[in-house]
């Protein structure tokens, strides 16, 4: 019987590795994969706790949730990637800098 | 409608459709202008045929004996706690006032006639002539503080644009000048009406009033307000009642003026056009005599009283003044300005002798000199508008050259100097004789006041009689060679119809002075009795 | 008070308002009627004063020594004060009527001759009636006030009148001058009229000092300073318009004038306006007035006579003569010799007025010469003249007969006013000390000074050679003095000069009937005056005698040294020199002193308050813009600077911002946690 611990321990190293690609990558695409990887480590705490309820297995169901709406986010971050491809001719988020003020 | 409110804005009338006809039509503006001035001559001179004379028309203090009185609520505001704030329109007329609206309508009339040399601006020129017009007879007018101060500070307005715009070289600086010299004494007016406002209460509504008739009753007065004469009251650690009066007096005697309030007055002669001067020597300088009575004397006659001396000493010190500065002068118009100072000290030494004599000398010499002063600045201007030079020794023989206008001059000089059969004779003869008698009568002031008065009528003599032989007599000789004498023509139709009637009217007023005695003397009798009831 | 009138009376008083007011008509018609340079204007004065002079006569026999006339009405109020005008005909008042008119009659027909051809006749005329009028009734009225008016207006008029020919530069300033020297004693009047209210609340005359006046009653009473003072100031009055010491200096240089306007008013009228003041009022004087008076006339006498003894001008001669005359008659006041001085007041008026017209005749005949010859030479000047007695007959024998007359020659008539003076004079200074006996001796040396003068005018005028070189007078074949517009009227005055005008008896003043119709303040004690006169006759003659030797036998010619008090003589006391170099000029002075004060202290304080507020609103504008406005500028530029300091933040690098939010939370995490 694995630990809730395990479970834990491999979801925060899951998102550090997320959050490292995301703050050092140099391509869009490369920085959604890393927030990717940070949804997950969520959805696996998700379903880590949802051991707890057994009644309603809400853990469980917002996994699920969460899965669709990452696919989602997915959709349109790349939709907005594609866009950005256009109008710059690169996807490199540093390039993207016309925000400032 | 009344018809002292009538003869008031019936000029303002005339100036706002001055302002509506289109500009096309200017050479019709200076006919409009002479006929609103004629028409107000007609009504004076109603007011003044139809103005019932006898004790119980005195007027001064008695609210009752005021003629062609009108008056009407204006200003109504209910200021809650502090009671309701009323103004009134009240104008009427008693002795002192009848005879100065007939004098400035006179005036004025003369003044629309030698407005004919406007050359710029017609419409606004005249627009202003008549607001000025209608300012200067409300100032005469008017009972209530309120009304008196609005229309005096009204008839600033015009002047400052008549002299600024339609004036000389330095027309800018004197207008300036003569603006901030009156202001800085109206300001401080408005400051001393305010706290009469506060002081008095109408006994018939209970509620403060700007009245100047009830200003003059002390009854009227709150016991512990600052102008009481009970409460003995101070401001600055002077009591209050002097520090009001001075203050009153000072704005008046810019006006009047007196010196050493006086040099605005001859810078703004010098750059004013001849009608603007007319009028500041006519009517305008009246005003500060006129108020000085009114309401210094009325408002505070004790203070008046005890400062009868001083008043006596700088009506001597402008009379003697005036005339050793006019002595010097090169410019004529500025010979007539300080001629002017000399002949109105005489208005102000009538004034503090407090006799019968005396002030009614002060009236007649304010009439006069309104004649008089309109004549000879008439006379300047004739001469500046063909040659533009006013230099006394630019000329030299101007009797050969120009006979008619030496008459009319010499008629103007000898009536200034107080020949006997002219005004000026019997007013400076009864002014000097109020200041003599005062030693007897009340003993305000000394007789050697009055003897300084007298050298003031030598001097008058030596500056006028000096110019005429410089100017008019003698070989022919002018400046501008014979450019000039082509230019000098003598006087014409228009201007002999402006000179012959003021001639007439000062000679009629020193062979009859009951014209103007009979109207003033039952006012006059009333304000001496006023002053010493005190 | 109140008397009833009679109807004769009232129609006397018509006749003599007439009387005053008809030449005021021919003034008027001349001045707006009569075309110019018309002879209608003379003919019209002549009549009106032709008339006035037909109506004084009648008049005059109507009131003299009867009781005196007096209406008045009211002329305005004052206050309660009642001002009247009236006239009142007493014989002071009828006599100078008949006087003026008179003298004026012939002045005026001689002026008709005299001014023919003159650009301005019309003008003239209108003048010379407009001054008889102010003359007539200045002795009528009845009221200080009025009496003041028209004491001014015969100034006027003779201002006008001297500066008649008014592009002449010498005329132009006289006037002037005159009017303003009698400006100064006018003043003087009006203050002394003044003081006279304030003391008597009243200006009628007949109340001050009629028959039981206020004056008379209060100057017994109480001699008090202020009726001193005034009395002072009437007679300051009367100086400057008699042209006494120290006011006299205008009189000769009034000979500008057209010499009938010096005969008529520098002469006889005008100039005796101010003794006639003195009689008019004469209750208000007390003893020491009375005396200041009778030592101002006896100098005024005797330094006049002694300058007219070196003048060269005719005209200026006559002038100082009429001045020492004048002082006699103001001596005669002083001494209470009232009737003697009205007396020789009406004498002087006929010999003096004769003695000018007839220099205006030989200024005429000197004009013509210079003409004739081409000569530039003073036609006044009495050096350039000499033997006119042969071609100027009757000029001068009637000249003969005004100087005699002058010198006080019995069987003229200023034998008689003038012994009148001269014996009241010891008769008042008798039993009074030493000091007062100067005034009669003062009087009596004048007289032969007046003897001396007159002499010399004479000889050097009508007696001698011509002083023109080479050209004689007699040579000249044309006809003088044909005019006899000018020579009648001298002859009538020339019959004035002689007594029977004035008394039956050539020698005895008292019998003169002008002397019987006033009161006299000193009684005429028949003492040691009666020898005076003829002593003094006497003395004169043997003046004349001298004179005769000096300038026709051209002996004796030591008297004509040129010493010190030559110089004082001819340069008229230097009391012009003094007048003109510090009185004037200090008078200049002052009012360029005033000027001044005017220009740079007055205005200078005006115009430094108005500085002050200049400089106070630019230190306020620089307060305004560098403090003020300085704190809100700073704030905001701090503000702006923090916003671009934060603004740096700003990259636009969405892992940068990532990464400083991970920062931050990790920081609150940290500090959440261990602190």
């Amino acid at each position: 019987m694995s630990m809730l611990s395990d479970f834990m321990f491999i979801s925060a190293g899951l998102f550090c590795i997320g959050i490292y690609i995301v703050l050092s990558k140099r391509n869009a695409i490369q920085i959604l994969i890393g927030i990717e990887l940070m949804i997950n480590a969520a959805i696996l705490n998700l379903v880590a706790f949802g051991k707890y309820d057994d009644l309603a297995n809400s853990g469980q169901v917002f996994a699920l949730f969460a899965i669709v709406l990452a696919a989602a986010a997915v959709a349109v971050a790349l939709a907005i990637i594609l866009n950005v491809y256009r109008q710059y001719k690169t996807i490199d988020p540093a390039k993207v800098e016309r925000l400032k003020d | 409608m009344n018809i002292l409110s009538l003869l008031i804005f019936s000029p303002l009338l005339f100036g706002l459709l001055v302002l509506v006809l289109p500009d096309s039509l200017r050479n019709l503006f200076r006919y409009i202008t002479l006929f609103a001035t004629l028409l107000q001559l007609v009504l004076s001179v109603w007011l003044y045929i139809h103005f019932k004379t006898g004790p119980n028309f005195a007027g001064i203090s008695n609210e009752g004996q005021y003629q062609y009185v009108e008056k009407v609520h204006w200003i109504g505001l209910n200021l809650g706690g502090m009671g309701k704030m009323q103004i009134d329109y009240f104008v009427g007329v008693d002795g002192v006032s009848i005879l100065m609206l007939v004098m400035s309508s006179i005036v004025m009339v003369i003044a629309a006639l030698s407005s004919w040399e406007i050359n710029k601006n017609h419409k606004g020129y005249f627009a202003l002539f008549l607001l000025l017009d209608m300012a200067v007879t409300g100032v005469f007018c008017s009972l209530d503080f309120f009304l008196f101060y609005i229309f005096y500070e009204l008839m600033l307005l015009p002047l400052y644009f008549l002299i600024g715009i339609w004036g000389g070289v330095r027309r800018e600086y004197a207008a300036i000048k003569f603006f901030l010299f009156t202001l800085f004494g109206s300001v401080f007016m408005l400051l001393v009406m305010l706290g009469l406002y506060f002081s008095v209460k109408d006994p018939a509504t209970g509620y403060h009033t700007f009245n100047i008739i009830q200003m003059m009753n002390p009854a009227n007065y709150d016991k512990d307000s600052i102008f009481s004469i009970l409460s003995h009251q101070t401001l600055l650690g002077f009591p209050a009642r002097t520090v009001g009066f001075i203050v009153l007096f000072i704005a008046f005697a810019i006006k009047v003026p007196v010196v050493p309030l006086h040099t605005w007055l001859p810078d703004a002669h010098v750059e004013a056009p001849t009608p603007v001067s007319i009028i500041l020597a006519g009517v305008l300088l009246k005003i500060g005599g006129y108020g000085i009575i009114r309401i210094c004397l009325g408002i505070f006659p004790e203070v008046a009283t005890s400062g009868a001396f001083w008043l006596g000493l700088l009506g001597v010190i402008s009379i003697l003044y005036g005339a050793l500065n006019a002595l010097a002068q090169r410019d004529l118009k500025k010979l007539i300005a300080y001629s002017s100072v000399s002949h109105m000290g005489f208005v102000l030494l009538g004034i503090a002798s407090q006799t019968a004599e005396g002030v009614s000398g002060a009236v007649m010499q304010m009439v006069s000199h309104g004649f008089l002063s309109t004549m000879l600045f008439y006379l300047v201007g004739v001469i500046y508008n063909r040659v533009h030079n006013r230099d006394i020794y630019s000329f030299r023989g101007l009797g050969t050259l120009l006979p008619r206008y030496t008459v009319f001059v010499m008629i103007a000089f000898f009536a200034s100097l107080g020949l006997p059969g002219f005004s000026a004779f019997i007013a400076e003869a009864f002014s000097l004789l109020g200041a003599f008698n005062s030693h007897v009568f009340n003993g305000l002031l000394p007789t050697w006041m009055a003897v300084c008065g007298s050298v003031g009528i030598l001097l008058s003599a030596g500056y006028f009689l000096w110019t005429l032989q410089r100017m008019f007599f003698g070989e022919t000789h002018l400046k501008g060679g014979d450019i000039w004498k082509l230019a000098l023509t003598d006087l014409g139709k228009r201007e002999m119809i402006a000179l012959v009637p003021l001639a007439l009217l000062t000679l009629a007023l020193g062979v009859m002075p009951s014209l103007a005695f009979d109207k003033i003397n039952d006012s006059v009798l009333a304000l001496i009795q006023f002053m010493h009831t005190k | 008070m109140e008397t009833v009138l009679t109807h004769s009376d009232i129609s006397v008083i018509q006749l003599a308002v007439t009387a005053v007011v008809l030449p005021f008509v021919a003034f008027l018609l001349n001045l707006f009627i009569v075309p110019r340079q018309s002879k209608l204007s003379g003919v019209l004065s002549g009549l009106a004063i032709g008339a006035s002079l037909a109506l004084s006569v009648f008049v005059f026999f109507e009131v003299w020594n009867q009781p005196a006339l007096h209406v008045q009405q009211i002329w305005f109020t004052v206050g309660s004060t009642q001002i009247r005008l009236g006239i009142w005909l007493n014989n002071l008042s009828v006599l100078m009527l008949l006087l003026v008119s008179a003298i004026a009659l012939p002045v005026h027909v001689y002026s008709i001759a005299y001014m023919k051809g003159d650009n301005h006749y019309t003008r003239y005329f209108a003048y010379l009636s407009l001054f008889c009028f102010a003359m007539l009734a200045l002795v009528v009225v009845d009221n200080l006030l009025l009496l003041y008016a028209f004491w001014e207006m015969v100034g006027f008029a003779s201002y006008l009148l001297i500066g008649f020919w008014f592009t002449r530069e010498k005329a132009i300033q006289a006037n002037k001058k005159a009017f303003l020297m009698n400006r100064i004693g006018d003043v003087a009047l009006l203050t002394g009229i003044m003081l006279v209210y304030t003391h008597y609340d009243t200006f009628d005359i007949v109340t001050l000092f009629g028959d039981h006046s206020l004056a008379t009653a209060a100057a017994t009473a109480t001699a008090t300073k202020s009726v001193t003072i005034a009395g002072l100031c009437f007679l300051a009055g009367a100086v400057a318009k008699s042209a006494q010491f120290p006011l006299h200096t205008w009189l000769p240089d009034a000979m500008e004038g057209p010499t009938s306007v010096s005969a008529l008013i520098h002469a006889a009228t005008m100039v005796a306006a101010g003794i006639f003041l003195l009689g008019r009022v004469y209750p208000l004087f007390n003893t020491e007035v009375l005396t200041v008076i009778a030592i101002v006339g006896c100098f005024t006498a005797f330094m006049a006579a002694t300058i007219a003894l070196t003048q060269t001008d005719l005209k200026r001669i006559l002038a100082y003569s009429t001045i020492s005359q004048l002082g006699y008659m103001m001596m005669a006041m002083g001494i209470g010799a009232y009737s003697s001085a009205l007396f020789h007041l009406a004498t002087h008026a006929f010999f003096k007025c004769l003695l000018f017209l007839a220099a205006g005749v030989i200024i005429h005949e000197m004009q013509h010469l210079k003409r004739k010859h081409r000569l530039h030479i003073d036609a006044q000047n009495i050096n350039n003249m000499g033997g006119l007695r042969k071609i100027m007959p009757v000029t001068f024998i009637t000249c003969c007969v005004a100087a005699l007359a002058l010198i006080g020659f019995p069987l003229t008539a200023g034998c008689l006013s003038k012994d009148g003076i001269l014996i009241q004079g010891f008769a008042w200074a008798e039993g009074k000390g030493w000091a007062y006996s100067i005034i009669p001796i003062g009087a009596v040396l004048t007289s032969l000074l007046t003897a001396f003068y007159i002499g010399r005018l004479m000889f050097k005028v009508f007696f001698g050679e011509s002083g023109l070189e080479g050209i004689s007078a007699d040579s000249e074949p044309e006809a003088h003095e044909e005019n006899p517009l000018l020579y009648l009227p001298m002859i009538l005055l020339a019959l004035g000069s002689l007594f029977p005008l004035f008394s039956l008896n050539p020698l005895k003043f008292e019998s003169a009937w002008i002397v019987k119709g006033f009161a006299d303040m000193v009684n005429k004690t028949e003492s040691s005056g009666e020898l005076v006169p003829f002593l003094i006759s006497a003395l004169s003659v043997c003046v004349v005698l001298i004179a005769y030797g000096v300038y026709v036998r051209q002996k004796l010619q030591w008297l004509k040294f040129k010493g010190v008090l030559f110089n004082m003589s001819y340069n008229q006391w230097y009391i012009d020199t003094f007048y003109n170099g510090i009185i004037v000029r200090a008078v200049v002075g002052l009012s360029r002193a005033a000027s001044w004060f005017d220009t740079y202290v007055i205005d200078g304080i005006v115009k430094l308050i108005a500085g002050t507020g200049l400089v106070l609103s630019r230190i306020s504008a620089w307060i305004d813009r560098y403090i003020i406005d300085g704190i809100i500028h700073s704030i905001t530029y701090f503000v702006k600077q923090a916003g671009n300091f934060i603004r740096g933040f700003q990259t636009g690098r969405v892992q940068g911002y990532l990464f400083t939010m991970l920062i931050i939370v990790l920081a609150l995490y940290i500090l959440k946690t261990f602190i």
